[in-house]
């Protein structure tokens, strides 16, 4: 029943996809900062 | 509620119910009842996972919480991703390999059985209470709205899924979890569509924007600053969400049976990976979008007539009291501000960017947060609850949605509870039969599969029970019980972080620490209750994972290593 493949989908190690979460929480912390700026 | 509201409100949740029991089939022993047989791929995972997570106070208190106090609240999930890594990395390999059913398994297996019946103990008591409070908010809410008998409101609210929760297990919760959030996504996107198109003419959405800017409600970073000097007490800034939040989103989907019973049902680790990332990647904006209804509510309000206070329902009880006279005065100020308002915003559409007008605004709204406060006062001396946030968005609702689109939303409230209370019955119950009731009653499998079910109906009726028997407190009581994970989650995540990252550490040291622990969180908390410390709940988790961690450590080194040495 469990499948034991840990192959991950699209890039060729987990740690991409790590760093693309860090890198996007980045960007979205950097984004709402601006945001908070230019409207508040 | 119109015919049409209660068309749409029973259609969606009899849909919900059938879809929910056509897809219990195929559960017909343990691994299929409660772990869906590991099948499920990464985006029944990630859907799932965020139906349990949100509930329906979520829905109701964000965008409120985003109309009194602003968009900062949004910060609390920063944490999530990070955590999310940490999980990937540490914890779902481990629990994949060893083919556990609940977390707590794993603990028997790296320290003792006593570590783990504590832990999974701590889980039951956490989870059970916070559950049954889960029904309770929103049945108090809906109730006080419509005027709903608040024990049958109860009962509608965990009681309807108990139907295919019973009968399905995770496959049932996880499928429903999946058509229950596009149903929720679509009834928020809908609101806030009707929000904007119910702007005066010539303010848009950006116009919303910046008008809720200006007064204060666009404040998504905010630092806990204050005059230099770093606000320990205060629960939402980018330090409490980033650190505080980080621990609090790895106890919760690390070690809390309902988030790690979602991803035990992936049929590979691949599958569990991708759906938690996935979930760190989507949860924060999804969070933002659900707090910007809340700003778009008070730009709304800016141009149409407030409420005073948005629960209806203390306001009646004022007017037939003794305060009535000073609500009377404190709502002529109202209406005269309101009168104000809409002239100064009259010069919006000429010149947005005036800023002489938003000073001006930024005056009356801080006498109309005087006011509101007044009121708040007099529903306290009139012995309601002056807590009106959780109202806000709903108030809306009714106020001003279409006929339909009302009984979709509160069809939504109804949807959101049921997605996370089945989730959390089916861990607490796959929690009772592998960490209790198969080690400490009965090792035989034959009968687990019908003890499973017994146990999810015990649960559930236990939550309803709780739900019951706080309809009859004070509903501040809310705010406390929200509060409770963070009064256990700190030592339950210690625990597995020692298992994971303290390898010499063993049983008697780990449980000794945990029991110390928690015990010192309890008095913390009591502390900052009577206000001799101020410390944000968000903080609790990390001290108490902290706590554990290193307290395992000195434990296992002064006194159990020594003890070792002596025999």
């Amino acid at each position: 029943m469990y499948d034991n493949d840990d192959k991950p989908p699209l890039f060729s190690s987990w740690n991409i996809w790590y760093v693309l979460v860090v890198l996007i929480l980045v960007a979205l912390i950097l984004f709402f900062y601006y945001l908070t700026k230019k409207f508040s | 509620m119109r015919p049409f509201d209660w068309i749409v409100l029973a259609g969606t949740l009899i849909l919900i119910i059938l879809y929910g029991v056509y897809k219990s089939r195929g559960s017909k022993d343990l691994e299929g009842y409660f772990l869906s047989n590991r099948s499920m791929p990464w985006y029944i995972i990630l859907l799932s996972i965020m139906g349990t997570q949100a509930s329906a106070v979520t829905f109701l208190a964000a965008p409120g919480q985003a109309y009194t106090d602003g968009m900062r609240f949004v910060q609390y999930y920063f944490g999530l991703p990070l955590a999310a890594i940490v999980i990937c990395i540490s914890f779902a390999p481990v629990f994949s390999r060893l083919k556990v059913y609940t977390a707590y398994e794993y603990l028997e297996n790296r320290f003792d059985a006593k570590t783990r019946t504590f832990t999974s103990l701590l889980f039951l008591l956490q989870r059970g209470l916070s559950t049954g409070i889960s029904i309770f908010a929103p049945s108090l809410i809906l109730s006080v709205l419509f005027g709903w008998n608040i024990y049958l409101t109860n009962l509608l609210m965990g009681g309807l899924l108990i139907i295919y929760t019973v009968t399905g297990g995770a496959k049932s919760v996880a499928y429903t979890q999946q058509l229950q959030f596009f149903i929720i996504m679509l009834a928020l996107f809908l609101a806030g569509y009707y929000m904007v198109s119910q702007l005066p003419e010539g303010i848009g959405f950006t116009d919303a924007l910046t008008v809720g800017g200006k007064l204060g409600r666009f404040n998504v970073i905010t630092t806990g600053f204050e005059d230099g000097s770093f606000d320990w007490g205060d629960r939402y800034n980018i330090f409490s969400g980033i650190i505080g939040g980080f621990f609090l989103a790895l106890s919760y989907f690390g070690t809390d049976q309902s988030q790690v019973g979602r991803y035990l049902t992936a049929k590979n680790l691949k599958e569990s990976r991708t759906g938690l990332l996935m979930n760190g990647i989507v949860k924060v904006p999804m969070q933002f979008l659900i707090l910007l209804l809340g700003v778009l509510v008070f730009a709304f309000y800016q141009f149409h007539k407030a409420p005073a206070f948005f629960n209806q329902y203390e306001i009646t009880r004022l007017e037939k009291s003794q305060h009535k006279d000073k609500l009377n005065a404190f709502q002529q100020q109202l209406s005269a501000i309101d009168e104000k308002k809409l002239s100064v915003l009259g010069d919006y559409t000429k010149d947005g960017n005036n800023d002489g007008m938003f000073a001006q605004l930024s005056k009356l709204q801080d006498s109309v947060n005087v006011i509101r406060t007044g009121i708040r006062q007099l529903v306290k001396e009139n012995g309601g609850s002056d807590n009106d946030t959780n109202y806000i968005f709903l108030r809306f609702v009714i106020d001003y949605l279409p006929e339909g689109l009302v009984g979709l939303i509160i069809a939504v409230i109804f949807l959101a509870s049921w997605g996370s209370i089945a989730a959390a019955v089916n861990s607490l119950a796959s929690s009772t039969v592998i960490d209790i009731h198969k080690k400490y009653f009965t090792r035989a499998t034959r009968g687990d599969y019908s003890y499973s079910k017994i146990y999810t109906i015990v649960w559930s009726l236990f939550c309803i029970g709780v739900a019951m028997f706080v309809s009859n407190w004070s509903s501040s009581l809310i705010e406390v019980v929200n509060i409770l994970g963070s009064l256990f989650y700190g030592t339950i995540l210690g625990v597995f972080l020692v298992a994971f990252y303290g390898k010499k550490v063993k049983g008697n040291a780990v449980f000794t620490a945990a029991v110390i622990t928690e015990i010192v969180i309890i008095a913390l908390f009591i502390l900052n209750e009577y206000d001799t410390i101020s410390l944000g709940f968000l903080w609790l988790n990390m001290i108490g994972a902290l706590m554990v961690y290193l307290l395992a450590i000195i434990l296992q080194i002064t006194v159990y290593n020594r003890r070792s040495s002596l025999r």
